[in-house]
């Protein structure tokens, strides 16, 4: 084709598309109920042109408002969907957007809220650059001279943030996702950027990067699982859309090998990720090995995440088939429940010790879920908005403890902070008191609400487990808060650093959220049963 | 090729069927082998086998495009990927990463196999239905069929794997490219910085062929002692401080029976060296 | 040829790639052993493809081959940061080269 032969033949081309009968027409795109999700993509994607074309010393202080400012223009816009009365008209239980790719429903919204506030509060700890828990140089090797250049420089890698929200915007989709296509890219979406986060400790670089490789490979490894379990229910159902397959399940009983095998499958891999017993070996190594802000987003915010996915599939797809799956997931809650208690017990690093409590409170917010009721949807979620706040404050408060060589993550080095720094050491305890599910903190109104809901469903038998594996909880929690305030201090024990206006907000927002919901709970309960007083949309 | 192939997976012609099986045949062999074979690079190319038999059921079941993304993407490029790591790290670099995974080998084995034949048992029950009759978009509307999902109902997971491939480039980048902070020293600087430090010249070379072959003997100073400076840092340097022997012509120089014991005599050429 | 038989062959790559993942200890085998696994995940979705008869299998593989070249990368990347800090940290610091 030359000359003026190419746009006549083009525009020929055109003119045939068009009429053809297979002709694409482009499906409706819900902008505005897709926003905060555009926003915090949009901004990690202006994040990495920040770091293309931005001179290296505005990139921190440019990147940490981007993303901080994207995560509050989300939580806004999350507010204004949540309150938008053209959404939710005549008590419509939401709306699927995009071709039915993403539910927006008040369950999702309250999960995409809770997750874009700790993920705030996860991104004030990442930006505290003071003493920086993120390596200088990634591509140095540990010890090296470059690695030594760098950190005199104070070289930080502020890719850091964009990944974050990726990140964040995955983990934001995954519970919305209401296809199990855009589930497994959601959960891409917010793994690889995790995976990658984990390996940039500053200290310990080896340990961190074991860390990454252990969490990239357990990883892949379980999402190949998800992926096999939506092959199975597409061959069930032949479709990926979860109103599908649960419609497909209430008319067609013939064939239930593959809906079993993709029930299984599919949960196997949404069980990693929220780090259920037997599917927990990743969490302590990883929790410890990774940088504590990134522990503390993990800990928060893809374990709400995870929990919004196993909801959602759990209830719309195969919601008519609680008998089916129920029992298999009591045993998993009980021993998700039991075995993060008692090998709580035995722990001797702070990282490893909340990593297990991770795992003991996804056990009691597996009680919720398994309640199986508009209460467990709204108890479960409650229990992950107060397990949030109290994770990343007590994870906050780790950082601030220090020895010369890093944070000092040895329970040993805590012992006596109690005397050297009350104030630190008590705001810790209190977190613990909150893990333990003491009076007058969020925890115990949690657990109190899920356990409710829990024997609201006849399911007493878990509530006997949970409330046994709570009082071993409080056991080893009170250990600490013992060990803290009731035994010598070590010689040269860790620092206590004055916290800046950074950590300083994760903690007193951590501990504010925790006595707030464990005072006056009422509001945000109430906005949860709000929330879960419509089921997520098929 | 993928035309004749797709033109049924019911009514498969007997040629049809024994491709099938001997892909498959091939196919579990070469992932057997994959798992087998100790060298990662065999795994690498059994697993390429592995992908090339998938890519040509592909064409069998009517998906002449993934087919061939399966070949280019996959084998091409994804898999090359891997040959290229594999080939940077050598072969005996997998060792060190090996304690990261504990795996109960056994028990795994055994469990594995054992939802495996769980699987095939429930798999062989599952009432899966017949194949779908030939139709335009298993050939010729395959692309145009694929294109119309990807852009309607599947466009929001589409749009965002950008998001995943932008991770994937940052991430790359991160963790392999080293920022230089100081400015790279020009040649001006680097020999201002020799003037500086009083040293001009580079440091003397090892004593080598002085009374041994070894780079590991220092040169000695023109007043006979040792000079340390000569030596490489990683080595240990003898700090044998004899007074180099004069060697005339068509004398053997004698060695210490105490370290040269087990040398190779200097060769004769080089012992003339040492008197110059 | 029944899509069975492309199932069955399916479920047969997927274990053993998975019973490799638990076996074999080179992370890259271990690795690649993952990526058996996603293609027999998409061998099964070719063929669910053809019994429905309907296209959206053949775009979820496609998808799936889309997320592991990205997952292979971020995996690779990691793996190379590991044996560079384990191998040639010695070597980095120990100038072996002079002027």
């Amino acid at each position: 084709m030359t000359g003026t032969a190419a746009p006549a033949a083009l525009a020929a081309h055109a003119t045939l598309a068009a009429s053809a009968p297979g002709a694409i027409s482009a499906p409706p795109i819900e902008y505005s109920q897709l926003g905060p999700m555009l926003v915090v993509f949009g901004a990690a994607i202006v994040g990495v042109l920040v770091e293309a074309f931005a001179p290296r010393p505005a990139r921190r202080g440019t990147q940490l408002a981007l993303s901080l400012g994207g995560l509050a223009a989300a939580f806004v816009w999350t507010v204004v969907i949540a309150a938008s009365r053209q959404v939710f008209a005549n008590g419509s239980p939401g709306h699927t957007a995009i071709g039915g790719a993403v539910g927006v429903d008040r369950p999702t919204l309250f999960i995409q809220g809770t997750i874009v506030v700790l993920a705030f509060i996860s991104v004030l700890l990442i930006g505290d650059t003071r003493f920086s828990p993120f390596v200088a140089q990634a591509a140095a090797p540990p010890g090296a001279t470059a690695e030594q250049e760098g950190l005199a420089a104070g070289a930080m890698h502020t890719e850091i943030f964009p990944l974050t929200l990726f990140a964040v915007g995955g983990m934001m989709l995954f519970p919305a996702a209401n296809d199990l296509l855009t589930m497994f890219v959601a959960l891409e979406v917010l793994s690889l950027p995790l995976y990658l986060l984990c390996g940039l400790a500053r200290r310990r670089r080896l340990l961190s990067h074991e860390a990454a490789m252990k969490y990239f490979l357990l990883g892949a490894f379980s999402s190949a699982f998800f992926l096999f379990g939506i092959a199975m229910l597409y061959g069930f159902s032949g479709s990926v859309s979860l109103a599908a397959i649960a419609s497909t399940a209430a008319s067609n009983t013939s064939n239930s090998t593959l809906l079993f095998a993709g029930i299984a499958l599919t949960g196997l891999g949404l069980l990693f990720k929220i780090g259920a017993v037997p599917f927990h070996s990743w969490k302590p190594d990883v929790y410890q090995g990774a940088p504590t802000p990134v522990t503390a987003l993990m800990a928060s915010c893809t374990v709400v995440s995870a929990f919004g996915a196993l909801l959602r599939v759990f209830y719309v797809a195969f919601g008519n088939l609680t008998w089916d799956w129920r029992p298999a997931l009591w045993v998993i809650a009980v021993l998700t429940m039991v075995v993060g208690a008692v090998i709580a017990i035995t722990q001797t690093d702070v990282k490893r010790l909340l990593a297990y409590s991770s795992i003991a409170h996804a056990g009691f917010v597996l009680t919720g879920v398994l309640a199986v009721s508009t209460a467990g949807l709204s108890s479960a979620l409650f229990y992950l908005v107060a397990y949030g706040f109290t994770t990343v404050g007590a994870f906050a408060v780790i950082t601030l403890v220090r020895d010369p060589g890093g944070e000092a993550d040895h329970l040993s080095r805590w012992a006596g902070l109690g005397r050297r720094s009350p104030v630190v050491a008590g705001i810790f305890a209190f977190f613990l008191l909150a893990f333990a599910g003491i009076p007058l903190t969020s925890g115990f109104t949690g657990k109190f609400a899920v356990f409710q809901a829990a024997i609201a469903s006849g399911e007493t038998a878990l509530v006997i487990v949970g409330v046994l594996s709570s009082a071993i909880a409080a056991f080893f929690y009170v250990r600490v808060i013992v060990l803290m305030f009731f035994s010598d201090p070590v010689p040269d024990g860790p620092e206590v650093v004055l916290p800046n206006v950074f950590s300083g907000t994760a903690v007193g927002v951590g501990a504010a959220v925790t006595l707030l919901l464990g005072i006056a709970p009422q509001p945000v309960l109430s906005l949860a049963s709000h929330a879960a007083n419509q089921l997520f949309v098929g | 090729m993928t035309g004749v192939l797709a033109a049924g997976t019911n009514t498969d012609s007997v040629a049809v069927e024994t491709v099938f099986w001997i892909l498959a045949v091939v196919a579990v062999a070469a992932a057997l082998a994959m798992i087998l074979v100790r060298r990662a690079v065999h795994c690498a190319i059994m697993l390429a086998v592995v992908m090339l038999c998938l890519a040509t059921m592909y064409a069998m079941q009517g998906a002449p495009f993934l087919a061939f993304v399966q070949i280019i993407v996959y084998t091409g490029a994804v898999l090359m990927l891997f040959l290229f790591v594999i080939m940077l790290i050598g072969i005996t670099a997998a060792d060190s990463i090996v304690e990261t995974i504990k795996g109960q080998r056994l028990a795994a084995g055994l469990a594995a196999i054992g939802l495996l034949v769980l699987l095939a048992l429930g798999i062989g029950h599952a009432a899966i239905g017949p194949a779908a009759p030939p139709s335009p978009k298993y050939g010729s509307g395959n692309l145009t069929g694929i294109a119309t999902l990807i852009f309607t109902t599947y466009v929001f997971p589409f749009e965002v794997t950008g998001a995943l491939l932008i991770t994937a480039a940052l991430g790359a980048m991160v963790l392999a490219h080293r920022e230089r902070i100081a400015p790279r020293p020009t040649q001006r600087d680097l020999a201002a910085r020799r003037l500086a430090s009083g040293q001009v010249v580079g440091d003397p070379p090892p004593g080598i062929y002085a009374l041994h072959d070894s780079a590991d003997r220092p040169a000695l100073l023109p007043d006979g002692s040792p000079a340390a400076s000569s030596v490489s840092s990683v080595l240990n340097p003898r700090t044998g401080t004899e007074p180099p022997q004069v060697v005339r012509p068509g004398e053997k120089p004698q060695l210490e029976a105490a370290d040269g014991g087990e040398r190779e005599p200097a060769p004769s050429a080089g012992s003339g060296r040492a008197e110059s | 040829m029944s899509p069975v038989h492309y199932v069955a062959l399916s479920v047969i790559l997927f274990m053993i790639g998975g019973v490799g993942v638990l076996v074999r200890r080179n992370a890259i085998v271990v690795f690649m052993c993952v990526e058996l696994m996603l293609n027999a995940c998409n061998l099964a979705f070719v063929a669910f493809a053809r019994v429905h008869d309907n296209l959206d299998g053949q775009v979820i593989a496609f998808f799936v081959m889309v997320v592991a070249a990205a997952e292979v990368v971020v995996g690779l990347a990691i793996l190379m940061a590991i044996y560079r800090a384990r191998r040639s940290a010695s070597v980095d610091d120990a100038s072996l080269l002079k002027y």
